[in-house]
């Protein structure tokens, strides 16, 4: 089996923030179709790191690619083939959940028959089609959210990055549009590199867990799927292993939330 | 899971646009208003029974006069009309542009800035009186008036506007990799649609005003030359009906901008305080 070339590539890259070291040789490499978490706590950088591999911040060492091009020198030809979901929904107020979605397809310039057919089936696609309609004011947090979702994915991206897209919303609400995202996106084979801080997240839906600490670099690599069908180690112990990681307990919630994950395989 | 069992949806907000409309509170506005016509006309009427014609003509006298302008002065309020529409056009036109420019290309703000202040603290009437010095034709007189005293308020609004675009928007729609014009088209324009809407409905009563002062002055055709001759003539009657009807011109105006406002913003929720 040959080795998968890797869609998203950083390496020695450094990046400062006046005399402030946000980033700090870092390197590491995503290949297609891997769902990838970088975790770490709040001021690791994890955001800096998203930024540049979206194109919006050169670094000033090393090198980003991204589909084998320099995300902020090439920010206009990585356009259809990257796309973000932001921490929250973003949705513009004038345009309702339908033309939400349209507006990456209308930015593609994709013929209006063409991007509204796609539109609804991605609103389909991520159970929102009966408030095709509607602004975003008449959704709620979640719906907002899959709205958001699937404007991301309609354009068809090959990858897709994630900045804590899931974190505003209650436990319940996250839990369950996290597992419907990670379906959608494994079911289509996309690459996903998502950020967030908390580790349940990234042990239910991610395939690699990189685990930052500041300035951003990386501490551990986890492989969840793996360590845990191979029976190397538990969930719980995973858990602990990436907090330790992190520089203490998880922020977020205690460690027994991981038990009521469920897809990791942990149980 | 479907979505319908996350977290319920805000409902809508409880008045129905008939409610808004046609509501108890609107009734209870307008009934206001007519009682408050009524109590103008009976004082009008009982003032001009104690006082000359030339000082407060009768009401009848005031509505014989307003229906002799739909028979005689058609033209000049149809010029009127023109006047303002044009200028207000060309004003919004333009007025976005510079208030566009100021908020997209640093560089020129301050100087563009500059200028609309310097421009709103210049008194109409300077514009006026300096607008016959420097044309003769009196439709390029009242054009300029309007369009100096107009264009600042476009344009600084419309700059307020591209400032209070949310940060957030701009990084969602560049993660599409969108041209500049794109950009302009699916976010900034619409945004600052509400923008320019607003600015329309608080300047046109303003701009009416503004084009009868600059027709009395440099004009020989419209609304306010004719309030000129009326004047000129004793004709009081007319003053009155001509003011009569410049009232309810800007309430009509009002009432189309509102329903442009409407229809336009129309995704805006309604907020409602208790």
């Amino acid at each position: 089996m040959t080795p998968r070339a890797p869609l998203i590539e950083l390496n020695g890259v450094t990046r400062r923030f006046d005399r402030h070291i946000a980033v700090e040789n870092l390197s590491f490499a995503i290949a297609c179709g891997e769902m990838v978490a970088l975790v770490g706590r709040t001021g690791a950088g994890k955001s800096t790191v998203l930024n540049m591999i979206m194109g919006t911040l050169p670094p000033d060492r090393g090198f980003v690619r991204v589909a084998g091009l320099d995300p902020f020198a090439d920010f206009r030809a990585l356009g259809g083939k990257l796309a973000v979901g932001f921490q929250t929904d973003r949705l513009l107020p004038w345009r309702t959940a339908l033309e939400n979605v349209e507006l990456g397809l209308q930015i593609r310039r994709v013929r209006k028959t063409d991007r509204r057919a796609l539109a609804r089936e991605w609103l389909a696609r991520v159970k929102m089609q009966s408030a095709e309609d509607k602004y975003p004011h008449e959704l709620s947090g979640g719906m907002r959210q899959r709205v958001s979702l699937a404007r991301a994915l309609a354009v068809d991206p090959e990858i897709i990055l994630l900045d804590e897209s899931f974190s505003q919303l209650d436990h319940v609400t996250s839990k369950v549009l996290r597992t419907d995202f990670a379906e959608l996106v494994r079911s289509l084979g996309k690459t996903c590199l998502f950020i967030t801080h908390r580790i349940d997240d990234a042990l239910e839906m991610a395939d690699l867990i990189l685990v930052l600490a500041a300035p951003a670099h990386v501490v551990l690599e986890v492989r969840p799927r793996t360590e845990l069908a191979g029976g190397a180690a538990s969930a719980a112990e995973l858990q602990g292993r990436i907090a330790a990681a992190m520089g203490g307990d998880e922020e977020d919630g205690p460690p027994g939330e991981l038990v009521r994950t469920g897809s990791t395989g942990a149980r | 899971m479907s979505a319908s069992r996350e977290s319920e949806p805000p409902r809508r907000g409880s008045k129905s646009l008939w409610r808004l409309t046609f509501g108890r509170e609107d009734w209870g506005d307008r009934i206001a208003v007519v009682v408050v016509i009524v109590l103008i006309i009976a004082a009008m009427e009982i003032g001009s029974r104690f006082v000359p014609d030339y000082i407060l003509p009768a009401p009848l006298a005031i509505l014989e006069a307003l229906v002799q302008f739909f028979t005689h002065d058609l033209g000049q309020i149809v010029v009127t009309l023109l006047r303002l529409a044009m200028a207000v056009v060309f004003s919004m036109l333009v007025g976005t542009l510079i208030g566009a420019l100021m908020g997209m290309l640093p560089a020129l703000r301050p100087f563009l800035s500059s200028l609309m202040i310097i421009d709103t603290g210049i008194p109409a009437l300077s514009w006026m009186l300096i607008a016959i010095f420097w044309f003769k034709d009196a439709e390029i007189r009242i054009f300029f008036i309007l369009t100096v005293i107009l264009l600042p308020f476009y344009a600084m609004n419309v700059h307020e506007g591209i400032r209070a675009l949310p940060k957030d928007w701009l990084e969602m729609v560049e993660s599409f990799r969108p041209s500049r014009w794109q950009v302009l088209r699916y976010l900034i324009t619409p945004h600052i649609a509400a923008y320019i809407l607003l600015t329309t409905k608080s300047v046109i009563g303003y701009a009416t005003r503004m084009v009868i002062f600059a027709e009395l002055i440099g004009a020989t055709v419209g609304i306010g030359t004719r309030m000129g001759l009326a004047e000129a003539t004793f004709r009081i009657d007319q003053v009155f009906a001509w003011t009569v009807f410049l009232v309810a011109l800007n309430a009509i105006l009002q009432v189309l901008v509102s329903a442009a406002e409407k229809r336009l913003l129309r995704w805006r929720p309604e907020l409602e305080v208790r």
